[in-house]
């Protein structure tokens, strides 16, 4: 790598400034907490799922700019930090269309409850937590 | 008198970091060996431990976010795993030897042998994490847990010669018969567990637990200025115990009748009395304490529903990850290892932990998306990064100590 | 694809020339938010000449403390710009290729 000569483009333009919101994904999103509508957290922003492009070959010039389809989580977690890459039927989908608000917590339209990335929380409750006495008791 | 009742939070913090089973024995230990030459050390870890807990406690009351779920967003999840692991054993290790030491602490009082007390230290932690409100938690173990200071009554009770304990306090000197090794190895090791970082886990998640908004701020700064230098001043008053009891009579500290030697000279069978009730509640709160802490730590990191604000059926993976972490401690006690012995190896992974844990706090606490104009001001951040930069040099310098000197023996 | 296979990866110019990593990858959201956001498009890459390692916020130019962390980042991440999309010409295995002819902009985030 590090033999590899780097150039350095000579001159930074000013950045054109979108109207909308600005999100820098590692910044702004990745690793964020994520909230259901009642404000229980279900996961973290473990990995964001884009529309494209098609790895490895060329863009054509006007191409429309890949959006956001999914928050991942789950399995792809260990893939981050010991690489690899878990196959796409293991990852669990937070679709982008049920992300209410972006902030310093990522906030869903949805309930927890109805959704596959608390599958392990509800198996838990059901078979371990319900059982013991007064797991369901307001504490 | 509502706001000194508010306090409990961070006295029952700062007892898990000042006065669990492990520091009442180092604490004894150093006091039989320096006298007071090391004390300095406890009040720099004091001023560092009120720095940063403050600092945690209001990203938690202005941003709602604890500690873990910074230090995950921050650093992402290769550092934040190197800080879960070394952080989740050293939760671990002290829930281990916090079990043990309440069942010492009833030895004490009842003559039955200690490993019989154990599975009902085990159940009487779990009951509490399971069922027990926070505040109620808080409140109980916090106020009992006072009866400690007896230590510094007992001091008074002992009449020690003020000037020389003050002379050994102010112009500090490894004494003679000691290596300079040895005494820095247990200066780091005092540092450290002043500043153990399950502290601000707890604090900060406990400001969540007792929903603190922004006008808690200075609820939060009472918790803290008061809670750590009470933790302080207790740590101080064990060392002088032993320092002037011990330290002349030669009597090295092994266990923790050795600890309550002074206090039982001073005071008598009452003092004694008192001294057990607190060495219970003290153990018991830093057991709660390390047990929680390792909940907050898992579910945080990982994005997992928790608290105790909520049903356990809400939080399942937070009270099923405690429920395996009692039972991993006592299934380590059930080998017959010395409890006191298991918290001297969390000096190892404090090096890892405490300056993964303390940079992002500064980092978010200067964050303006978190912490809107609540951010830090300069002299906190001159602070913090002179803290920062003490806490690396005693990180790197923790191990290399600890295997020179054979852990300080 | 995902975001991590883009994190981290090698970023060449038309040429070839190796220019540096991606260390974050820019999104804007157009509409104003209603009650679910609206679509999150790709507006560009940023790109550091010498690691790819986070930020850790510090790549937001209001903010400038403690000191001298902040500087320290910023340091290390000195020479960073942002490419837009436009200017992509491939993406994948190999890293990212740019046109040639790709305009650099300045990567600092302003808000």
């Amino acid at each position: 790598m590090s033999e590899r000569k780097r150039v350095q483009p000579r001159q930074l333009h000013a950045a054109p400034s979108p109207a909308g919101l600005v999100l820098d994904a590692q910044l702004h999103l990745l690793d964020r907490q994520m909230l259901d509508v009642d404000g229980v957290p279900v996961t973290t922003v473990d990995d964001i799922e884009l529309s494209g492009p098609e790895p490895n070959e060329e863009i054509p010039e006007g191409t429309a700019p890949p959006q956001i389809t999914a928050l991942l989580t789950g399995p792809v977690l260990g893939t981050r930090i010991f690489g690899g890459r878990p196959p796409s039927s293991r990852l669990i989908r937070i679709p982008w269309k049920v992300v209410a608000g972006v902030d310093t917590v990522v906030t869903l339209g949805v309930r927890a409850d109805s959704m596959d990335a608390s599958w392990v929380e509800r198996w838990l409750r059901n078979h371990v937590i319900a059982r013991i006495p007064g797991g369901s008791h307001e504490p | 008198m509502k706001r000194l009742l508010g306090v409990a939070l961070g006295i029952l913090t700062a007892i898990g970091g000042f006065v669990d089973i492990g520091d009442l024995v180092t604490n004894a230990v150093v006091g039989s060996r320096f006298g007071m030459s090391l004390a300095w050390v406890v009040l720099v870890g004091v001023v560092g431990i009120c720095l940063f807990a403050n600092m945690s406690g209001r990203v938690a009351a202005v941003s709602g976010r604890a500690t873990f779920e910074v230090i995950r967003e921050r650093l992402g999840p290769r550092a934040g795993l190197a800080n879960l692991g070394a952080s989740f054993l050293i939760n671990v290790m002290t829930v281990t030897a916090e079990i043990g030491g309440i069942a010492l602490a009833l030895q004490l009082a009842s003559g039955v042998a200690y490993i019989l007390w154990v599975p009902f230290a085990l159940l009487a932690v779990w009951l509490v994490v399971w069922r027990v409100k926070f505040s109620i938690m808080e409140n109980v173990t916090g106020l009992v847990g006072l009866s400690l200071v007896v230590f510094a009554v007992a001091l008074f009770l002992l009449k020690p010669d003020w000037g020389a304990l003050a002379g050994q306090a102010f112009s500090p000197s490894v004494p003679a018969q000691e290596g300079a090794g040895v005494y820095w190895y247990y200066a780091i090791a005092l540092f450290g567990a002043a500043m153990t970082p399950y502290e601000v886990f707890f604090f900060s998640s406990g400001a969540v637990e007792e929903r603190w908004k922004i006008k808690d701020l200075a609820q939060s700064r009472l918790n803290v200025l008061l809670g750590f230098p009470l933790g302080g001043l207790l740590s101080i008053a064990i060392a002088g115990c032993a320092a002037v009891v011990l330290l002349p009579a030669g009597i090295s500290v092994t266990s923790l009748s050795q600890v309550a030697l002074p206090v039982a000279q001073a005071g008598g069978q009452l003092a004694l009395a008192v001294l057990i009730l607190g060495v219970v509640a003290a153990t018991f709160g830093a057991a709660l304490e390390t047990t929680l802490s390792s909940g907050y730590t898992l579910a945080q990191f990982f994005g997992w529903s928790w608290g105790k604000f909520r049903r356990p059926a809400q939080a399942a993976r937070f009270h099923v990850s405690m429920i395996v972490v009692l039972l991993a401690g006592v299934a380590v006690l059930a080998t017959g290892v010395d409890p006191i012995l298991v918290t001297e190896y969390s000096v190892v992974f404090s090096a890892i932990a405490l300056p993964l844990t303390y940079l992002p706090i500064l980092i978010v606490a200067n964050d303006p998306q978190y912490m809107g104009k609540h951010v830090n001001n300069r002299a906190v951040n001159i602070a913090g990064v002179i803290y920062l930069f003490v806490i690396l040099v005693a990180s790197l310098a923790a191990i290399p100590l600890m295997i020179a000197t054979g852990a300080g023996a | 694809m995902n975001l991590s296979d883009m994190l981290g990866s090698d970023v060449l110019d038309g040429a070839g020339e190796r220019l540096g990593e991606v260390s974050d990858v820019r999104f804007a959201l157009d509409a104003g938010a209603g009650q679910l956001l609206s679509p999150a498009r790709l507006v560009g890459i940023v790109v550091s000449p010498r690691t790819a390692s986070s930020f850790l916020g510090y790549e937001r130019q209001e903010i400038s403390q403690p000191w001298p962390v902040a500087q320290l980042l910023r340091w290390r991440h000195r020479g960073s710009f942002l490419v837009l999309w436009e200017d992509i010409a491939v993406m994948g295995s190999e890293g990212v290729r740019l046109r040639s002819g790709f305009t650099a902009y300045d990567a600092r985030l302003t808000r």
